[in-house]
């Protein structure tokens, strides 16, 4: 298990843009390939004449379909961590119908628009330019437009999970159906085509020999047969661990931090880490560790970091954490920590330190020292351990020192998730 | 430990250089275009012969096009002063140390040598021009009559180009405060990205120039002459055009530069790593790799080989691309390299 | 090309997003950023009021060009430009067919390209991020609009057979 790669944290989101131009450029390579770069041979698909846009489609879809199938079956891709565009029906339906419309009148779609401006189509340029103007008209609209564009939320939904049905027998009846379009659509073309579908290796035409593309089909109908009877791609359920090293790294402490060590952390700025909340809104509103990020155990789901990424959980007072600790382990994350005595010990420890009576000289520098760490974090340290208040002393919200140490390797924030087309 | 970490934001203790925008990119960009067409002019002027009214274009056009931009550079260098009225000043005086200094009066050399280029062979490139101002042909010549003169520009323009082309790079060099400049290679890339964008200049030009079906005929265009030079077989007007082989050539010299760039920062100092790291995961890394290197280099390289090979037909596009990646590259080193700091050493 | 070794091709590349990235292709977003990067540079202002651009400009610290999908659709035209020139398919021309003028085959693009950004904004994505990226993983709104994008196609084909027939 190891794919997604970005998702898995094998490279940043700097690197993920030069893998997205690299993939641009498959991606444009092969649409111009497929003829998508003309108009006209885009909109022949809505006449009848030559059905390659359906094609070309189906074949793309069926071929990633089944390929994403087997890699997360064999266990190599976690497919829950792959985006799904989250489902509103009504006006995905609506804005469907008005993009079918669009493509028919301006006879491209965004990505072939763009092969076809690149190579010189002026038509696919101007369609570029009414892009923009229909995108400034959606914005300028989007106000009294929100409210539609957002009604029959279904959430990230596929179709076996809506219908219950296998995930494997769907693509098999994915391959089936687009099998038995093809053979639809080169019969649709001998009909009504204008002969420029003809000839190059097909389906139907020509003599009865395996030709490559037969070939082609014969094998997805076979994996997709496969697929019907393979079982579920979603590893969820198939999580195996090894305990025995868990309760060896449990027993010798080494997935605990001290306060001590991540007071010392935060106050240099080591920015290496992500620190995890546990406990509820109202508690965090009152006071968190600086830099931490507010997780309720409810909602914690294994895509809220990279799995390579090094996360110290801390809760009130440790077994929501050690709870935390275990999940989060389970969903293949490497190196996840537990603050060691929770917030409490943080309490006790770093915001309000106490001096022992009768203290050597050496704990009284220590003690200094302690103070200094306490101020640093808005706390207040007690004088002696006998005058200690019986009540817990009251702190406001989080207080962050005035001039917070710089951090120069500080991870850059977390963009708003937008995935997706 | 905590003093030390916040009296580096005070500006006595870390300066804060004065920030450079576009016009410094866009200078180094077109100084760097310039020098490079000073080299192909000078190279041509000295193998010149006659009656190839190909290599007349890039003694001519070449040079006259340089003046402008070299103009437009200048300009935009102004806008970024800071005193714009006392610029005057960097001509009184000349500092051997300073690079700023050196630019300065490379940069009045650069007129001269790029005007007596032009002229040399202006009347045969634009003989409508010289109907209406008759002295031109006086000069062209009065220039064309003395070899050793004639020889003279011809190395003035490849001297001064070659000093401006390292002068941009080396300009960035010398501002030790940001790591990602400190290398000597600067110098060579910058030159070498500046002889890259004015072959895909000129070669931009004659595509749009020149009907189609002379375009092979180009064979003999610009640095046929280096290729002359290195390879001393004769000429065959039937070969690939040499520009865009010159072109690749260049571009890949570039990409190798740029290679040895980055491994010469990586094996560095702390500071010039994490200099590097800025265009290698860094905030620049996307902008380095795609603007710079993929459409910059890696696509123009591919179109023009298969043109080289006769796979496609001679367009504008990869000149575009030559031109536009050279000034990314400008762009990112210029916003990288101020990004770049020496670390903060904690304890 | 043969459109199964096309659409082979093709259905590789979403593959080895879906791989690499864990997240499929798309175009319509990359309008979205450029646009919100337009109008955020001219009147900062009413962008950030408006919160379909401000979803775009996020709170400011990273530009929304640095943006996965302006990457890619800059990569699709490389691409694109590549094939083109590879297969000697780069003219500057007007793709219509032989009953309408070229003028009026540039106002119907104009026309096709607003009404397409329109519905793919409906529906949060185009043919490249919803039909194809959806369709491959079973995402039931995408196959609905799938279905929706050839209905309406077909439906509306009838009358602008003047522009292609």
């Amino acid at each position: 298990m190891m794919a997604p790669f970005y998702k898995f944290g094998l490279f940043g989101e700097p690197a993920s843009l030069i893998v997205a131009f690299v993939t641009g450029i498959g991606f444009g390579f092969f649409l111009e390939r497929a003829g998508f770069g003309n108009a006209r041979i885009l909109a022949a698909q809505f006449y009848f004449r030559n059905l390659r846009v359906l094609k070309v489609m189906f074949t793309a879809i069926v071929t990633a379909m089944v390929g994403l199938y087997f890699l997360s079956r064999i266990g190599f891709v976690d497919l829950s961590l792959v985006y799904l565009v989250p489902t509103f029906l009504v006006p995905q339906v609506v804005g469907g119908i008005i993009l079918g419309v669009g493509f028919v009148i301006g006879g491209y779609c965004p990505g072939t628009s763009c092969v076809a401006a690149a190579t010189g189509r002026v038509d696919g340029m101007v369609y570029l330019l009414g892009m923009f103007a229909g995108l400034f008209g959606f914005a300028e609209a989007y106000p009294h437009l929100e409210g539609f564009a957002h009604s029959t939320a279904m959430g990230q939904i596929t179709l076996p999970r809506l219908f219950d049905i296998p995930y494997g027998l769907v693509v098999f009846a994915v391959v089936v159906m687009a099998l038995g379009a093809f053979v639809a659509a080169e019969w649709a073309e001998t009909k009504f085509g204008d002969g420029s579908a003809a000839g190059g290796d097909s389906l139907l035409g020509g003599p009865w020999k395996l030709t490559p593309v037969r070939r082609f089909a014969l094998v997805l109908g076979v994996l997709g047969l496969v697929a019907a009877v393979a079982g579920n791609p979603y590893r969820g359920s198939r999580v195996t661990m090894d305990t025995r090293e868990l309760a060896i790294e449990a027993g010798r402490g080494a997935d605990q931090v001290s306060s001590d060590q991540l007071a010392d952390w935060i106050v240099q700025g080591t920015a290496d880490f992500r620190l995890v909340d546990l406990r509820g809104e109202p508690k965090f509103a009152q006071y968190h560790i600086p830099s931490a990020q507010n997780v309720p155990l409810a909602s914690l789901s294994p895509d809220f970091a990279a799995r390579n990424e090094k996360i110290i959980l801390y809760s009130g007072d440790g077994v929501q954490a050690a709870q935390a600790w275990f999940i989060l382990k389970a969903s293949g994350f490497s190196s996840v920590y537990l603050l060691r005595g929770g917030m409490e010990e943080w309490r006790r420890s770093i915001l309000f330190p106490s001096e022992p009576k009768g203290a050597t000289p050496a704990e009284s520098i220590e003690f200094a020292r302690r103070c200094a760490v306490s101020k640093f974090f808005g706390g207040t340290p007690q004088a002696g351990a006998g005058t200690r208040a019986p009540e817990q002393p009251k702190l406001a919200a989080p207080v962050l020192p005035t001039a917070p140490p710089p951090q120069p390797s500080a991870a850059p924030k977390p963009k708003p998730k937008r995935e997706g087309c | 430990m905590i003093e030390f970490t916040t009296t580096r934001h005070n500006p006595m203790i870390d300066p804060a250089l004065h920030l450079w925008g576009w016009e410094v990119a866009v200078y180094l960009f077109l100084g760097g275009l310039v020098a490079g067409l000073m080299i192909i002019a000078g190279v041509r002027l000295l193998v010149m012969r006659p009656k190839e009214r190909q290599a007349l274009v890039c003694c001519t056009i070449g040079p006259l096009l340089g003046l402008v931009l070299l103009s437009l550079g200048m300009g935009a260098l102004f806008l970024d002063l800071e005193n714009k009225r006392h610029v005057w000043r960097l001509y009184l005086t000349f500092q051997a140390t300073s690079p700023m200094s050196w630019g300065s009066w490379i940069l009045l050399l650069v007129y001269p040598a790029l005007l007596a280029n032009a002229l040399t062979h202006l009347p045969e490139a634009i003989p409508a021009l010289t109907k209406r101002i008759p002295l031109l042909v006086t000069w062209s010549d009065f220039i064309l009559a003395r070899t050793r003169l004639v020889v003279a520009i011809g190395f003035s323009n490849l001297a001064v180009g070659a000093g401006l082309g390292i002068y941009t790079g080396v300009l960035l060099g010398t501002l030790s405060a940001h790591p990602l400049w400190n290398s000597s290679l600067l110098g060579p890339l910058f030159l070498f990205s500046g002889l890259s964008a004015a072959a895909a200049l000129l070669h931009g030009i004659l595509v749009l120039t020149l009907p189609d079906e002379e375009l092979p005929n180009f064979a003999d265009f610009l640095l046929s002459t280096l290729s002359r030079w290195s390879e001393s077989k004769p000429l065959d007007a039937r070969i690939a055009p040499t520009l865009a082989q010159a072109d690749n050539s260049f571009l890949t010299i570039e990409l190798m530069l740029l290679g040895l760039f980055l491994i010469g920062h990586l094996t560095s100092t702390e500071a010039a790593q994490q200099g590097a790291y800025l265009l290698l995961g860094g905030p620049y890394t996307a902008a380095f790799w795609v603007f710079v290197v993929g459409m910059g280099i890696a696509t123009p390289v591919l179109l023009q080989f298969l043109e080289l090979r006769h796979r496609i037909r001679h367009t504008l596009v990869p000149a575009v691309l030559v031109l536009l990646g050279s000034l990314s590259l400008r762009f990112v080193m210029v916003y990288a390299g101020q990004a770049s700091h020496w670390p903060i050493v904690l304890r | 090309m043969n459109p199964y070794w096309a659409g082979f091709g093709l259905g590789l590349v979403l593959l080895a997003a879906f791989v690499v990235m864990g997240r499929g292709l798309g175009a319509s977003g990359a309008f979205g950023s450029v646009t919100a990067t337009v109008l955020g540079k001219v009147a900062p202002a009413h962008a950030a009021h408006n919160a379909f651009f401000a979803r775009y400009l996020g709170d400011g610290s990273a530009s929304p060009l640095k943006d996965w999908l302006v990457f890619e659709v800059l990569g699709v035209f490389v691409g694109g430009l590549i094939s083109g020139a590879l297969a000697n398919r780069l003219h500057v021309t007007v793709e219509k067919g032989p009953r309408i003028s070229a003028a009026g085959r540039l106002v119907l693009a104009f026309v096709g390209g607003a009404l397409m950004m329109i519905g793919a904004n409906f529906a949060l994505g185009c043919t490249s991020g919803q039909a194809l990226t959806g369709g491959a993983l079973l995402n039931v709104g995408s196959w609905a609009f799938m279905m929706c994008v050839f209905g309406g196609a077909y439906a509306f084909a009838w009358f602008m057979r003047r522009e292609w027939l």
